[in-house]
C-alpha cells in the first residue's frame, strides 16, 4: 500500500467512527440542553441498538423490521429511564443525576452481559456489494450507509427542530427553561421526549455501525464517552457536534493508523481534558493582568 | 458532659478501635478477616470519596485511577527490587500526589458538570495506561510475583497483619479527616461547597483550599492502594476500572453524603453485600465477574438516591433522635 492509499484507508475508517460520534454527540446534546442531565447511559443505547437488532435478526425478522423492533426497545428503555429513575429524584442536583445514570450504565451494561453474553457479535451488511477501490483503498458499501444514517438523522432533525411547533417549543425550552415554563411547554413531557430521542438515535447508530466495528456487552462507555467530548468541544451546538464529532473521528483514525492502536482511545479523552483547561482561562486575563 | 456540650466525643472511638482489635480474637476466620481488610482499604477509598465530594463539592470521579496508581508505583518498585516494600509505597503515594497536584491545578477551576467529565477522561486514560505501559504494568496479565511487604525485617505474612496495617491506615485517615473538616481550613472548604461567591468574598483562597484537598485524599488513596497490592500480591488493570468507582459512590450514598463515619458504614455493608452476592449467585449465574456485581450496586445506588438520599447514616440519626425523644418525654412525665 502507498501512503496515498493508506491515508484514504484512514480517512474512511475515520469519517465512519466520526458519524458515530456525531450521532451519539447529538444524544448528549439534546438531553442536556433540555433537562439539564448529564446522561451516562448514551453510549449503552448504542450498544443495546446493536445487540437487540443481533437478537431479532437471529430470531428471524428482516433486517428492516429488526432495525425498527430494536430502535424501538431502545426509546422503550430510554424513557423508562427518564419517568422511572431520573424523575423521581427527590433533591435534584447535577452530582445526583450524574450518579443516576453512571449507576443506571453499569445495569444497562451487566444486564446485557448476561443477557446477550460477553462475546462480540455482528450482523451482516445492509447492502451486500463489494468494497469500492479508491487510491488503492478499499471503501465498503457500509460506510456509505453510515455515513448516510448521519445524513437522514441530521437533516430529519434539523426540519423537526426549525419547521414545526413542537421542534420550536423544544427550542424555546433549551434557551431558557423557566420561561419555556412561564408560557406553557410542559417540560417533563419535554425531557421525556429527548430521552427518547436520544435513545432512538443512539440506537440507530449503533445498528449502522455494528457490521463494520462489531458489537459487544462493553464498547457503551468508550462509545458514549467521545461523543460526550464531541458535545463538549462543540459547545453544546448541533451543527458544531456534527463537525466535533467527524474532526475527533478523523484525528483517531489518523492517530491509530499513523501512532498506536493501543492508545487510540485515549487520545479524545486527553483532547477533551485540554480543551476544558483552555477553555477555565478566559482570553483577556494575559492582556489585562494587573498585580494578584 | 465535657465543654463542647457532647457526651463522650471519644467514645465511638474506643469502641471502633475496640471492636477492630477484638474481632481476631472473637472470629479467627481467614476469610471474615480477609474481607474484613478489605473493608479497611476500602473505607479509606470511600472516606477520601466522600470528603471530595460531600464536604468540598468536588465531583472527581479519579479516584479507581489515584488507588491503581499508588498500587502500579508500589508493585512495580518491590517487584524490581529497587526499594524495599514499605519505602514503596510511600513513593507510589507521593508519586499520585505529584500526578494530582499537576492535573488538579488546572482542573479544579472546571465547575460541576465539566469537572466530573474532566476526571471520568482521567479514569479511563489511567484504564487504558495501566494496559498499554506493558512493559512496566504486565499489560492486561497484570503484575505478578509481587513479593510480600517487609518492614525492617518484619515480614507481613498472614492476612492477620495486613488486616492491622488496613485498620490502622482505615482509623488513621478517619481521624485526620474528621480532625480536618472541623478545622479552619475545614471549615474553609465546607463553606466554598456552600456558596463559592460567598466564601471568596470573605477573603478564603478557595481554588488553593480545593487543590490541597485534592492532593490530600489523592495522597491518602495512593496509600491505600499500595497496602492493597501488597496483600493482593497482584495488580490487574481491571480492578481500577469503571466497576470501582460505581462500587464506590454507591458506599459514599449509602453510608449518606455528607458523614465521615457513614462512608465507613458503607464501607462495610457494600462489602459484605457483595460476598453474599457472590457466594449465592455465584453458583447461580454462568458468568460471575465485577460487572454482573456491578448491575446490583447500580440498582442499589438507584433505590436509596430515590428513597432514603439520607442513607444509612441519616437513618440511624434519626432513630438516635427519636429514641432521645421518648426517653426525655418517659423522663417527664413517668406515669
Amino acid at each position: 500500500m502507498t501512503l496515498l492509499s493508506l491515508i484514504v484507508q484512514y480517512a474512511i475508517s475515520g469519517i465512519t467512527a466520526g458519524s458515530i460520534y456525531a450521532i451519539v454527540g447529538i444524544c448528549w446534546t439534546v438531553v442536556y440542553l433540555i433537562a439539564q442531565v448529564l446522561n451516562f447511559t448514551t453510549g449503552e443505547f448504542v450498544m443495546l441498538g446493536g445487540m437487540l437488532a443481533w437478537v431479532f435478526l437471529g430470531a428471524g425478522f428482516g433486517l428492516v423490521s429488526a432495525g425498527i423492533l430494536a430502535t424501538a426497545c431502545t426509546v422503550g428503555i430510554a424513557m423508562i429511564l427518564e419517568r422511572f429513575v431520573v424523575r423521581p429524584i427527590r433533591y435534584p442536583t447535577e452530582m445526583i443525576y450524574m450518579m443516576m445514570t453512571i449507576a443506571s450504565a453499569s445495569v444497562i451494561k451487566g444486564i446485557s452481559l448476561i443477557g446477550f453474553g460477553s462475546e462480540t457479535r455482528t450482523i451482516e451488511p445492509f447492502i451486500a456489494a463489494k468494497p469500492i477501490r479508491i487510491f488503492g483503498a478499499s471503501l465498503t458499501p457500509q460506510v456509505i450507509c453510515v455515513v448516510g444514517v448521519l445524513i437522514l438523522v441530521m437533516s430529519g432533525l434539523s426540519l423537526f427542530i426549525h419547521r414545526t411547533v413542537f421542534g420550536k417549543a423544544l427550542r424555546a425550552s433549551a434557551m431558557n427553561l423557566t420561561g419555556a415554563r412561564l408560557v406553557g411547554i410542559d417540560i417533563n413531557k419535554f425531557r421525556l421526549f429527548c430521552f427518547g430521542l436520544a435513545g432512538g438515535l443512539g440506537a440507530l447508530a449503533g445498528i449502522a455501525i455494528t457490521p463494520i466495528t462489531f458489537t459487544g456487552y462493553s464498547i457503551g462507555l468508550m462509545t458514549g464517552m467521545k461523543g460526550l467530548v464531541a458535545a463538549i468541544v462543540a459547545g453544546w451546538s448541533m451543527t458544531g457536534t456534527v463537525l466535533a464529532g467527524l474532526a475527533l473521528g478523523l484525528l483517531e483514525g489518523f492517530g491509530a493508523g499513523f501512532i498506536s492502536t493501543g492508545w487510540k482511545d485515549a487520545f479524545a479523552l486527553f483532547i477533551m481534558i485540554v480543551f476544558l483547561i483552555l477553555k477555565t482561562i478566559p482570553l483577556s486575563r494575559r492582556l489585562v493582568r494587573k498585580k494578584p | 458532659m465535657n465543654r463542647s456540650g457532647r457526651v463522650r466525643p471519644h467514645l465511638p472511638w474506643f469502641i471502633l478501635i475496640g471492636a477492630v482489635v477484638l474481632l481476631p480474637v472473637i472470629i479467627p476466620s481467614k476469610y471474615v478477616i480477609g474481607v474484613m481488610f478489605l473493608v479497611g482499604i476500602y473505607g479509606v477509598l470511600a472516606i477520601s470519596l466522600g470528603i471530595l465530594i460531600g464536604h468540598a463539592g468536588l465531583f472527581s470521579l479519579a479516584q479507581p485511577t489515584w488507588f491503581g496508581v499508588g498500587a502500579y508505583v508500589a508493585g512495580v518498585l518491590a517487584v524490581r527490587e529497587i526499594t524495599p516494600p514499605w519505602i514503596g509505597i510511600i513513593m507510589g503515594a507521593l508519586f499520585v500526589a505529584l500526578i494530582s497536584y499537576s492535573m488538579g491545578a488546572p482542573l479544579l477551576r472546571l465547575r460541576g458538570h465539566y469537572l466530573a467529565c474532566a476526571t471520568f477522561g482521567l479514569l479511563i486514560i489511567g484504564e487504558i495506561a495501566f494496559t498499554q505501559l506493558s512493559d512496566i504494568t504486565g499489560g492486561n496479565t497484570g503484575l505478578l510475583d509481587i513479593p510480600p511487604l517487609s518492614i525492617n525485617g518484619f515480614v507481613f505474612r498472614n492476612v492477620f497483619h495486613y488486616y492491622f496495617l488496613s485498620w490502622a491506615l482505615c482509623i488513621g485517615s478517619l481521624w485526620f479527616y474528621s480532625n480536618l473538616i472541623h478545622s479552619r481550613v475545614g471549615r474553609a472548604i465546607r463553606s466554598s461547597h456552600d456558596s463559592e461567591t460567598a466564601s471568596k468574598s470573605m477573603g478564603i483562597n478557595v481554588p488553593r483550599y480545593r487543590l490541597q484537598l485534592f492532593v490530600l485524599t489523592s495522597f491518602v488513596t495512593g496509600l491505600a492502594g499500595g497496602v492493597f497490592c501488597f496483600y493482593l500480591r497482584f495488580a490487574a488493570p481491571s480492578i481500577f476500572s469503571f466497576a470501582l468507582l460505581v462500587e464506590l459512590i454507591l458506599m459514599i450514598i449509602i453510608g449518606g453524603i455528607g458523614s465521615l463515619w457513614g462512608y465507613l458504614l458503607g464501607s462495610l455493608v457494600i462489602i459484605w453485600l457483595g460476598e453474599l452476592i457472590n457466594v449465592y449467585l455465584g453458583k447461580v449465574l454462568p458468568v460471575m465477574t465485577g460487572e454482573v456485581e456491578a448491575v446490583f450496586f447500580g440498582v442499589l445506588i438507584i433505590f436509596v438516591l430515590i428513597f432514603m438520599p439520607r442513607g444509612l447514616s441519616g437513618w440511624v440519626e434519626q432513630l438516635f433522635r427519636l429514641g432521645k425523644r421518648t426517653y426525655e418525654q418517659v423522663r417527664r412525665n413517668p406515669a
